[in-house]
């Protein structure tokens, strides 16, 4: 899946751009990998930018998400996923806009393996065509990947199965801090992200605070150095609902309101949740307006008060 | 407290399938089995090393269970954590001793569907299998759970079978390939799913790796396992009965589950169900 020709390097020292401006490097029918995972660190309002925008034709590739695909298919932005998981675990189910666009033939299934996708990034990072696996043989999955190819080791005379590289267009990224040079600072567990910006042709980041790289090299947590990142904006509360630790923790209350106008119809969610949450809020000051500005920031901080807090924090009639 | 829920024993009959000394992974979306590793790493298995899903934090100390596995809830306490590609790179290798896992179909051969069900034509779009498909054939033990084996007759009187005789679509590899192969001769690293635990009983796989019926619960029977199965099990030699818990294992699981998340995974009619504990 190589555009051809080597990843470009990003050396410009101050990457610096409006989220606005970040959306818009992303065009209709790329392949985009999202980061962050389930209800932690998904780049929530770069892809609220993404849907102001009306971009379409988008192929998902991922591991374990939630919200961040099915608003991005409520949102009516992708027409192929290649994720490995899209839904809501025990806690509301299944993802209902991603389930209604999937049955509905809007979105073509193209369902990954956590492992595959890594080794298929990790073949686009090492510039190779494809790298094997020794798994999925006997699943479904050889039928559903026509491209996947089994060969005998030359070597052990082993079969195994060949998976070709993926080389997302852009990567979308929300991490704690960064720095104007794009330097970007993951706290907790990077899950994808780090294969995604190495194997990206774009990586496109929010962070919570923009600091000086001075600052970064204290923290000592860079986890992707600037060359990897094409642009950076700095995008407070921006992975909300989802987590941004330390920041705020997972709006569970938000995550209920959303799913239960997702739950009700596509004409529900538009109405309910899009109209007013995305389209209805033109830039990011107004959605963190909506949500309930301050008051719902004070809420989500509460977890680092100790463990009743937190635990206050998905009691399940909470409210803002 | 003398009688514990439906999922303080499931719980239970998952962590007893957990040996000492060994590497052993959760998914998302899986209480019980995170709690099963839990209880395994405290009461029964100190030198388990416990991953937890999602996070990938090792060993960790979590002071409650949070709704979603994806939080810094989970990892508290962790000595360290591992990356993601480490993760399936130890399961690659050999090394992951045991891994839970589940389907909205789980066939007899052990084979689970989390992708659709209908293939190609697709009728259900299901989330999806995560990491589930690659850990199937390369970690050493599996162990399956469901809490929705029961299937009762819906109004036109059809029911929709959890334990199928066929999935539709095989996420995760059971004991048999999707084209109708011994999944043994692929030479994965992995032997397959070693045990299942439903709401109505305890399964294993023969020697066909078929699966077999090996324990009930108190309050369940033979008629109850078949009548809600698509094909017929295979019966062990003796039935046992699956044991209830002790009490500081239930004690531990309820401090554990302060806000009983692994409730959400418990059917309405299976929640007033309660076993004696000794």
């Amino acid at each position: 899946m190589s555009k051809g020709g080597p990843r470009p390097i990003y050396t410009e020292p101050d990457k610096r751009v409006g989220l606005e401006d970040l959306a818009a490097r992303v065009k209709d029918g790329a392949v985009v990998a999202v980061g962050g995972g389930l209800s932690s660190r998904e780049p929530m309002a770069l892809l609220r930018a993404i849907l102001r925008r009306g971009v379409k034709g988008l192929t998902v590739v991922g591991s374990a998400h939630g919200i961040d695909i099915d608003l991005l298919s409520g949102g009516g932005a992708i027409s192929r996923s290649s994720e490995s998981y899209v839904g809501f675990e025990q806690d509301f189910g299944m993802a209902p806009n991603y389930r209604r666009a999937v049955e509905s033939g809007a979105i073509r299934v193209d369902d990954n393996c956590c492992y595959t996708l890594v080794q298929q990034l990790r073949a686009a990072i090492q510039g190779l065509p494809f790298m094997p696996v020794r798994s999925v043989r006997g699943t479904s999955f050889i039928s559903l990947h026509p491209e996947y190819k089994a060969m005998v080791c030359p070597f052990t005379g082993e079969e195994v199965l060949l998976v070709p590289a993926i080389e997302p267009d852009a990567a979308l990224i929300h991490a704690q801090y960064g720095d104007a040079q794009g330097n970007l600072l993951i706290e907790g567990t990077p899950v994808y992200d780090i294969l995604f910006a190495k194997a990206s042709r774009v990586v496109l980041a929010s962070v919570e605070e923009i600091v000086p790289t001075e600052r970064l090299k204290e923290l000592r947590g860079i986890r992707i150095p600037y060359f990897y990142v094409t642009a950076v904006s700095e995008v407070p509360m921006g992975a909300h609902p989802t987590a941004c630790y330390p920041f705020y923790a997972y709006d569970r209350h938000h995550t209920a309101l959303y799913y239960e106008a997702a739950r009700k119809g596509a004409e529900a969610f538009k109405a309910e949740y899009l109209s007013v949450f995305v389209h209805g809020a033109p830039n990011h000051s107004d959605y963190l307006d909506r949500i309930g500005g301050e008051k719902t920031r004070a809420r989500l901080t509460s977890w680092r008060d100790g463990t009743e807090a937190w635990k206050q924090l998905y009691v399940e009639d909470a409210t803002a | 407290m003398t009688s514990c829920t439906l999922g303080e024993m499931m719980i239970a009959a998952l962590a007893r399938t957990i040996e000492d000394g060994t590497l052993v992974f959760h998914g998302y979306g899986s209480p019980l089995a995170q709690l099963a590793m839990h209880v395994a790493k405290r009461i029964h298995a100190p030198r388990m090393i416990l991953v937890a899903g999602a996070t990938c934090g090792i060993d960790p100390d979590p002071p409650f269970l949070a709704p979603t596995t994806n939080d810094w809830v989970m990892d508290r306490g962790a000595s360290s954590s591992l990356v993601i590609d480490e993760l399936f790179d130890l399961a690659a290798a050999g090394r992951m001793g045991r891994m839970f896992l589940s389907g909205l179909q789980i066939d007899r051969w052990g084979n689970c569907n989390v992708t659709m069900l209908g293939y190609p034509e697709i009728k259900l779009k299901l989330p999806g299998g995560g990491g589930g498909c690659n850990l199937s054939c390369d970690v050493a033990h599996i162990t399956l759970w469901t809490t929705a084996h029961r299937s009762p007759k819906d109004a036109k009187g059809r029911r929709r079978f959890r334990l199928v005789k066929d999935c539709d679509f095989i996420t995760n590899l059971g004991h048999r390939t999707s084209d109708d192969g011994a999944s043994r001769d692929l030479g994965h690293r992995g032997n397959g799913p070693q045990w299942l635990v439903t709401e109505l009983g305890l399964f294993d796989f023969d020697a066909d790796g078929h699966m077999r019926l090996r324990a009930l619960y108190p309050d369940t029977s033979v008629d109850d396992v078949l009548e809600s199965t698509e094909f017929e099990p295979r019966l062990a030699a003796k039935i046992d009965t699956i044991p209830s818990p002790d009490l500081p294992v239930v004690e531990f699981i309820r401090r554990l589950d302060p806000l009983k998340v692994h409730e959400k995974e418990i059917r309405a009619e299976d929640m007033a169900r309660g076993f004696e504990i000794t």
